[in-house]
């Protein structure tokens, strides 16, 4: 290894290492900080990162950080700072593994659905920076004088679906927009009720809701390039005359097009 | 391409910008302020789609844009993220921009048996190894760019244990940069006075000033491109003191005075004013932004 690239991996060290007692003191033989005392300058970036950490996941999860509170967020954010350092120089793409790091705490075993909750938001923050669409609403006449074995649907941007044991669709939807209120979702919790979760971007808005029944079917099958028909014959349980309104309405459906192998 | 006619600019023989953040999106795209160029941070950017690079093509529209990476990581003894040069280029080739700049620092490097990112611009020794690691790395940015890039000096809070005899003085260092690549320089008034006032507190600089004012003239006048300006603050906490270029106050008097003396030495090169901690109101920034027009402007009349 380089000198260069040996004091590089000295000072990270010292920066992600979780207790980091050696590693500050493994730095001290490569570098001086600077500050009354010394060490004064590698706090600034300890206490730089952190703050990042903390921007960064609470920018990406607002529920959970209504959920958690701002203190245990915060302790959150350090403590995944330390686990899973970003790996790219855009933090906006940092903090996907936070549902998985989640679901491994013993500290919150009594709040078993955040993990839930943290990859429906992690799917927003996604859903908010993927390429624009643009809808194309004429080719819906297709529907009508086509087969339908022969279309497909344009979907929207950032279109992902979950399957939750958790009432997650009102989880959200409490606290990002208000209703239900909390001790509706209160009540689901202790139910247990389960919901499905759709979230995608309708221009330039993420959006969620809770899916339909049958829907998360129909929408796999048509994210994995399956004809309408063929998605639709997966989806026993939906109602398309319900949902396909629905769909156009709120961006979801943007449009159809014909199987590129269909006859013309 | 955006319409040159829809471009608003103050005709003065300086051009002068401020750093375009989140807090003054939508009152700069309806105000529409004189300025010469718009900053913003390269990495809040890097989205295929959706809401921020809406409002950046849209402040593209109105104004040049200066992209300003924090993240590329210049300085990194494991080599280039192609993927952060990859979303760069896309960016670069969306907005035409008319300056991109980064960092003489690194961020990225080993740890944990695979490299990680520590979001931060940390320090390289000014050595002839890191010089050389350097300047190939910023030769393969600007050979997927197919231009001219712009390298910022820092305000570091470490310094690298480097034997005398391997040691360059920063200047030495980014003269060497710019000659050997092509490269240009954008000089930071306020990170060289912080700098030389934790050098001060360290007992190295008896007056930060004068060692600030040295150290701009012994900076090669024809490399520089662009002059940064901005607040700082002196932090005294349980850890001890240090001042830190935190960009959340206004220009204090000695980095004015310290720009007019880059002004002299560098000619009216494009001035753009910083401020990204505890943002203040689009007017005082204006003020701030026209505070060194002014101070520029007699510069050169003098």
């Amino acid at each position: 290894m380089s000198t260069l690239a040996a004091q590089q991996q000295a000072l990270l060290e010292a920066l992600f290492a979780w207790p980091r007692q050696d590693a500050v003191r493994a730095l001290d033989g490569y570098a001086s900080g600077v500050g009354n005392p010394p060490d004064r300058g590698l706090k600034v970036y300890q206490a730089n990162g952190h703050l990042l950490a903390e921007r960064a996941l609470r920018a990406a999860y607002p529920v959970l950080v209504q959920l958690l509170g701002d203190e245990s967020f915060a302790d959150l954010a350090r403590a995944f700072w330390h686990a899973e350092p970003p790996l790219r120089g855009d933090m906006a793409e940092w903090g996907g593994a936070l549902a998985d790091f989640l679901h491994g705490s013993e500290q919150l075993l009594d709040a078993p659905y955040v993990s839930d909750v943290a990859r429906a938001e992690w799917a927003l923050h996604q859903a908010a920076t993927q390429a624009d669409r643009d809808a194309d609403l004429s080719t819906l006449a297709l529907l009508t004088t086509e087969d339908p074995q022969t279309l497909m649907l344009d979907l929207a941007s950032g279109l992902h679906t979950l399957a939750s044991p958790w009432p997650l669709a009102s989880l959200l939807l409490a606290h990002l927009e208000g209703q239900p209120t909390l001790a509706e979702v209160g009540a689901q919790l202790t139910k247990h009720v389960a919901q499905d979760l759709v979230i995608w971007r309708a221009g330039l808005q993420p959006r969620l809701r809770q899916a339909l029944p049958g829907e998360l079917a129909l929408l796999h099958g048509l994210q994995s390039g399956r004809t309408l028909a063929s998605a639709f014959d997966a989806a026993e349980s939906l109602d398309f005359s319900q949902w396909l309104p629905l769909a156009v309405q709120t961006g979801l459906v943007l449009g159809a097009s014909r199987m590129p192998s269909a006859p013309q | 391409m955006p319409s040159s006619a829809a471009v608003v600019t103050m005709p003065t023989g300086i051009e002068v910008g401020i750093g375009w953040r989140h807090p003054h999106y939508a009152q700069l795209l309806e105000q529409r302020p004189a300025l010469d160029f718009l900053e913003v941070h390269s990495e809040n950017f890097f989205a295929a789609g959706g809401a921020a690079l809406a409002v950046l093509e849209r402040g593209r529209s109105c104004y040049p844009v200066s992209l300003h990476g924090v993240g590329l990581s210049l300085g990194s003894a494991v080599g280039l993220d192609t993927w952060h040069l990859d979303q760069l280029a896309a960016l670069v080739e969306r907005i035409d921009p008319v300056r991109v700049s980064d960092h003489a620092s690194f961020a990225r490097g080993g740890f944990s048996g695979g490299p990680v990112h520590a979001a931060d611009l940390l320090p390289l020794p000014f050595t002839g190894e890191a010089l050389d690691l350097l300047c190939a790395n910023v030769q393969r940015v600007q050979d997927r760019l197919q231009r001219r890039f712009m390298v910022e000096n820092l305000s570091a809070y470490l310094q690298w244990k480097t034997p005398p005899e391997q040691a360059l003085t920063e200047p030495e260092f980014l003269n060497a940069l710019a000659r050997r690549t092509g490269c240009s320089l954008l000089v930071d008034v306020n990170n060289i006075y912080v700098n030389a006032l934790n050098a001060q507190s360290a007992g190295q600089c008896a007056d930060p000033l004068l060692a600030c004012r040295e150290w701009l003239s012994q900076i090669a006048p024809e490399a520089v491109a662009e002059l940064h300006l901005a607040g700082h603050c002196r932090v005294s906490d349980g850890h001890g003191d240090i001042v830190i270029d935190d960009h959340g106050s206004r220009v204090c008097p000695e980095v004015w005075e310290l720009y007019r003396h880059a002004i002299r030495c560098f000619g009216s090169v494009p001035t753009l004013m910083e401020w990204d901690t505890d943002i203040p109101t689009l007017d005082i920034l204006l003020e701030e932004a026209s505070r060194a027009r002014a101070i520029a402007r007699l510069e050169r009349a003098a």
